[in-house]
């Protein structure tokens, strides 16, 4: 991100309540992650240590270190849908994508195809638990998700399925 | 030492007397109560009590029973400030099972710090039922309880911020951002200092001095002009230079505190007797 952009976003945030998160927030929104040479950036002209931004950036599900693929697909691992099967729609999802979730140091989820097409994230609970199992695909939320309804979803997203 | 032993020592805050197991103490209005029972040598067991430092009630080990409004109810012992005619049980059925089962996480949480075995050891606690956890990569050594001591004495004493929490729950550790060398740290070892497990990691080598813990963050030393040694980080001597008085700012800058000592001595003499042997 160039610093002029993040010099307005910086602007946007005078009250101190908040701030960090709401500039944190749209720098994410705008990258689709957190990229380190802006946190430092930002540490820098907040006076904040980096420490404490980076601190605010692994404990939020929400913002992400690495550069996410086109579309991001988030699986909701809350109980309800964990009860109505979100472990299947998430194995499906990695089999579709040909991606392998794996233990990742900092607990969080997120896996990114190598065409960086997709990215695959776990979150808890959407709030949509009458619609379990639930998952997101760039902001829209898809209820009633079964291993077989999958790939109608993603393919509104450009995705095929690759003969191997 | 009774309650009218220190009125008559003429302090200015008010006096009070609070009740610890029964008997009676004297103390400070809104002095903390934990450093009331250290005084008096009646044991609380506590590890983030940190005095240079606000109090913050990070390990929850030094909860007591007090009586309030005729209540009871438990506080931590080192957030609780006391007032008059406090009544206070340090080992109560109820305090002793909170404590107990505090211990077993901690020998969890920490398993391989000594400070916590014999802590927990003294009062009973030998075993843990909870899953150990061993992480043969930690920097900490499987000694941390996160705490947030060395977090808070880096920001809050010493100004520089090198170290901090990262990731969340159960992945949650402390170190530096990016997990690389810290460039704002000073070396100062305040972290070091204040870790009530003894879990942070730091080594002089010849000129430098590395932050094992923290990344191998590495900061270079300071030589004494006079004696030759190496004895304080460089970047630490340049945030203390910059606090002095320009006249002292020569003699510090250059020597070790010993050798600045001696330094100093030796002008006052040569001062007074005129610069004659
Ligand atoms: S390293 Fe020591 S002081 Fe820092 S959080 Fe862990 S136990 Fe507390
Ligand atoms: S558990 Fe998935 S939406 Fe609530
Ligand atoms: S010493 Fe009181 S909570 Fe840790």
């Amino acid at each position: 991100m160039d610093e002029k952009t993040l010099d307005i976003i910086i602007s946007r945030y005078e009250a101190p309540a908040g701030r960090l998160l709401g500039i944190m927030g749209e720098i994410q929104n705008q990258e689709g992650y957190i990229p380190r040479e802006t946190l430092e950036i930002l540490s820098v002209k907040l006076e904040v240590p980096l420490s404490q931004l980076y601190g605010l950036a692994t404990f939020y599900s929400f913002f992400s270190l690495k550069p996410v693929g086109d579309h991001v697909i988030t699986v909701c691992m809350g109980t309800a849908c964990h009860v109505k099967g979100a472990v299947k729609i998430l194995k499906a999802l990695e089999e579709m994508l040909g991606i392998k979730s794996e233990a990742s140091e900092d607990g969080k989820f997120s896996i990114t195809t190598e065409d960086k097409k997709f990215t695959l994230e776990i979150a808890r609970c959407f709030g949509a638990c009458s619609m379990a199992p639930v998952l997101r695909v760039d902001g829209n939320l898809y209820g009633y998700a079964t291993p077989e309804n999958l790939p109608g979803i993603l393919a509104e997203y450009g995705w095929e399925r690759h003969e191997n | 030492m009774t309650h009218e032993e220190v009125s008559s020592m003429g302090t200015a805050a008010k006096l009070v007397t609070v009740t610890i197991n029964g008997k009676k103490y004297g103390a400070d209005e809104d002095e903390i109560l934990l450093s009331v029972a250290v005084r008096e040598k009646i044991a609380i067991p506590h590890l983030c009590y940190e005095a240079s430092l606000d109090p913050y009630g990070a390990c929850r080990l030094c909860m007591v029973e007090v009586v309030r409004h005729g209540k009871r109810e438990m506080v931590t012992s080192c957030t609780t400030r006391v007032t008059d005619g406090l009544e206070v049980v340090t080992d109560g059925p109820e305090v002793v099972k909170h404590r107990s089962i505090l211990f077993e996480l901690y020998l969890a949480e920490a398993p391989k710090s000594e400070v916590i075995k014999a802590m927990a050891a003294r009062y009973g606690v030998t075993k843990t039922r909870f899953l150990k956890k061993i992480d043969t990569t930690d920097s900490l050594g499987n000694k941390c309880i996160l705490c947030g001591l060395c977090v808070r004495a880096c920001n809050e004493l010493m100004g520089a911020g090198a170290i901090g929490f990262v990731n969340r729950g159960p992945y949650t550790v402390v170190n530096t951002p990016y997990f690389e060398a810290s460039r704002d740290c000073l070396g100062c070892g305040a972290c070091v200092k204040v870790c009530p497990t003894n879990a942070v990691e730091m080594e002089d080598q010849k000129n430098e001095r590395i932050m094992k813990s923290w990344s191998n963050t590495r900061v270079p030393l300071a030589q004494c002009d006079c004696c030759g040694r190496y004895y304080a980080p460089k970047a630490l001597a340049a945030t203390i230079l910059a606090r002095v008085t320009p006249s002292l700012k020569e003699e510090i800058a250059r020597c070790c505190p010993e050798c600045r000592g001696k330094l100093i001595a030796k002008k006052e003499i040569l001062a007074k007797t005129g610069g004659a042997r």
